[in-house]
């Protein structure tokens, strides 16, 4: 079934993506034949599962496609009554994968699905002409092959007319394949009849049609023809036509996890040489060591950023499935909307791509419920009826950017300011300071909505605050433009691949903690002499500023530090300083972060984890969180 | 003589006609052959090669001419591959 799920929403995408093609160009054969494909091999795949509605809708769809194929000019409504069939599907894709069964009215949704494509099917309008349509199943061995297929079927008798159907394939010009099979099947062999001709002839030719036809004048009757074109679309752009294997990704994750132990086991090894160094007599040996170490250095290296490779997903599965749900969302909102997705072709990280369905989603949502206006206001505006999102990726430097921005009204920034201070999330003075690009920002404080009606759409209870820390954790940042009156851009800035990630280690009592290095302005020692208390709250002096200052201990529930003199680590918080005080600071180092999952995943203020080379785990923290 | 039994092994030498179909059936229904040798093998009429796709003997060597070669030889032996399964 998971697999059913899986291939189902690439069948479904590609169902989609055909159809939208042919909204255009109803004539474009090739999508046509890509679009069938997929609503075949869909059908094929529900007579596995007791999914009996969608294979009845399927089916139904597939007969209205196979009429299209053989001339029937389009119906009028067919393509949209076909594109909610893959709708429709891909919904209750998304019930199996929740529930593992179809929603209860599903049979009476697939029988009307059926009735409204029979009705379009059996449109009983001129019967067109019969484009050049095999009229048999070209065998898969001729797949790619570009040509004529020739399909020749001996009479049975022709061996005692003089015929010899071999040679007559032979003598044909430019053969590229042939295959040779029963026209029945052959019986029992006591009974092998040498002189009755059984067989089917296939070949391909590249020669041109009329050379072709000629070298089967004389038996004509017997022959049929059909040109071959290179369906295949994936050969030409070479997305699809990449070898790939399905391979659980468990098991990939794991590969994942043994080479990033690998790159810490090999860590302790630079220890062990510099120990063998200082033995009398053993600066040999610990060169000898060194030397091995730089080799495997390599080798690790080599293999922690193949696998990451093969961690790397492209993005358009997940893109995919958007333009269906924006269409659901705009409907559910009276509105209409085109959606435009671009760069589905860079690959991320698996982990990120899982990560952002939820944070799209919702950032979708929002464009479409506050951004889009209703068409007569944008019609005032001078704009087309219907809104335009674009889903855009796009790779840089190491990152990949995606974006998603409406052509709508774009954010009202003073009614987010009113909307901070009526919440008591500001002072009146204090928001009226605030330029505009940090007015955007309230939007991502926690417990900021801005609907003044929680509408059905946005309002699940959860904010931009939650597609702010759901970026956090897949080591990203996202952040929102908006150019009033011209829409507005959500942009997510995310890491490519899961990359090592300089880190602090420091200590507060007993236990330690990891810090990204990025965010760690400076380290200092302050004296208790130092400190200033403000209200309930401390700072102390560094250089001609004030800053707060904050146990990290404290943070964490290990405890304040008790010494006079602590450390303390300057670090940027949402871009103000910010100064954390602990016990002590352990060592830098690299590691992989691996971002939190199962349980521990909704811990506030963890990034993730990395194993230290004693096989202890260490927390990586997000300071802007904890101090949230 | 085109259809020539050298054991078990029947040679198909030369031009192979309509007429070499039905020894060469009877040959392999009887069981006396299970392997075709096809390196001397210049041309094969329909009905012959009808009568390897319906036993689907052992296939060896490899002819000369590029059409038996490259185009049915191959089809031969991917027919016999599928027989062998269904038969199985």
């Amino acid at each position: 079934m998971a697999q059913f799920l899986v291939e189902g929403r690439e069948l479904v995408a590609e169902a989609g993506r055909e159809l939208s093609v042919l909204a255009q160009r109803p004539e474009d054969a090739v999508a046509l034949d890509g679009c069938f494909r997929a609503i075949h091999t869909l059908k094929g795949s529900t007579g596995l599962f007791d999914l009996q509605p969608m294979g009845l809708m399927l089916h139904a769809a597939e007969d209205l496609l196979s009429a299209m194929r053989e001339g029937q000019p389009a119906a009028t409504g067919g393509f949209e009554a076909l594109l909610d069939v893959v709708d429709q599907v891909d919904r209750w894709l998304d019930t199996l994968e929740r529930d593992g069964a179809l929603p209860s009215g599903a049979a009476s949704v697939g029988r009307a699905a059926e009735r409204r494509l029979r009705d379009l099917t059996s449109d009983p309008a001129s019967p067109g002409r019969k484009p050049d349509a095999p009229g048999w199943h070209i065998p898969p061995e001729f797949a790619g092959l570009v040509g004529t297929a020739i399909r020749y079927t001996p009479r049975a008798d022709c061996y005692f007319s003089g015929d010899d159907p071999l040679a007559i394939i032979a003598a044909t010009p430019g053969l590229t394949a042939l295959r040779l099979s029963p026209r029945e099947a052959w019986g029992p062999l006591d009974h092998y009849d040498p002189f009755a001709c059984n067989l089917v002839i296939e070949a391909v030719s590249t020669a041109d049609r009329a050379t072709v036809e000629a070298a089967f004048r004389f038996v004509a009757d017997q022959v049929e023809f059909v040109e071959l074109t290179n369906l295949d679309p994936a050969a030409p752009d070479g997305t699809a036509a990449r070898r790939t294997l399905r391979v659980d990704a468990a098991r990939v994750d794991r590969l994942a996890d043994l080479a990033d132990d690998l790159v810490i086991a090999k860590g302790g090894l630079a220890e062990l040489a510099a120990q063998a160094e200082t033995l009398p007599g053993g600066h040999a040996l610990g060169q000898a060591l060194r030397g091995r170490q730089a080799q495997l250095d390599r080798l690790v290296g080599d293999l922690h950023a193949t696998v990451g490779r093969v961690r790397l997903v492209p993005l358009s599965p997940l893109f995919a499935r958007f333009p269906r749900l924006a269409r659901d969302i705009a409907r559910s909102l009276g509105k209409s909307v085109t959606l435009e997705i671009e760069g589905g072709e860079i690959e991320v990280d698996k982990t990120v791509v899982d990560g952002l369905f939820d944070p799209l989603l919702h950032v979708l949502r929002n464009a479409l419920d506050h951004g889009i206006e209703p068409a007569e206001l944008r019609r005032a505006a001078g704009k087309p009826d219907a809104g335009n999102i674009r889903l855009t990726a796009r790779a840089s430097a190491g990152h990949v950017v995606i974006e998603v921005a409406d052509d709508g009204a774009g954010i009202d920034i003073g009614h987010i300011r009113e909307v901070a201070v009526t919440r008591g999330i500001l002072g009146r003075e204090a928001a009226d300071a605030l330029d505009d690009a940090a007015a955007i920002e309230l939007i991502f404080t926690p417990g900021f909505s801005t609907a003044s009606t929680v509408s059905e759409v946005s309002g699940r209870g959860v904010g931009m605050d939650v597609v702010r820390s759901a970026a956090a954790r897949l080591g990203g940042r996202v952040t929102v433009e908006s150019l009033a009156g011209q829409g507005a851009t959500a942009r997510f800035v995310l890491p490519l691949a899961m990359v090592l990630t300089r880190i602090m280690v420091v200590a507060c009592g007993s236990e330690r903690y990891g810090l990204a290095l990025d965010a760690v302005v400076q380290t200092t020692r302050v004296t208790s002499d130092d400190i200033i208390p403000i209200r309930d709250g401390r700072a102390f002096q560094l250089r001609d500023q004030a800053l707060p200052l904050v146990s990290l201990g404290g943070l964490v529930g290990t405890g304040e530090e008790a010494r006079a003199s602590r450390r303390v680590i300057v670090a940027k918080v949402r871009g103000e300083l910010v100064g954390f005080s602990v016990d002590a600071i352990v060592e830098r180092m690299d590691a992989v972060v691996r971002p939190m999952n199962g349980l521990l995943s909704g811990a506030p203020g963890v990034t993730g984890t990395t194993l230290l080379s004693d096989g202890t785990v260490l927390m990586i923290l997000d300071l802007a969180e904890l101090v949230a | 003589m085109t259809v020539v039994l050298d054991g078990s092994v029947v040679r198909l030498q030369g031009l192979c006609r309509v007429e070499d179909a039905e020894p060469l059936a009877a040959l392999l229904q009887s069981g006396e052959a299970a392997t075709i040798e096809l390196s001397d093998c210049e041309a094969m009429h329909g009905a012959v090669a009808q009568v390897i796709l319906a036993f689907a003997p052992v296939l060896t060597g490899t002819p000369a001419v590029f059409f038996l070669r490259n185009l049915l030889l191959p089809t031969l032996a991917a027919e016999r591959q599928l027989r062998r399964l269904k038969l199985k």
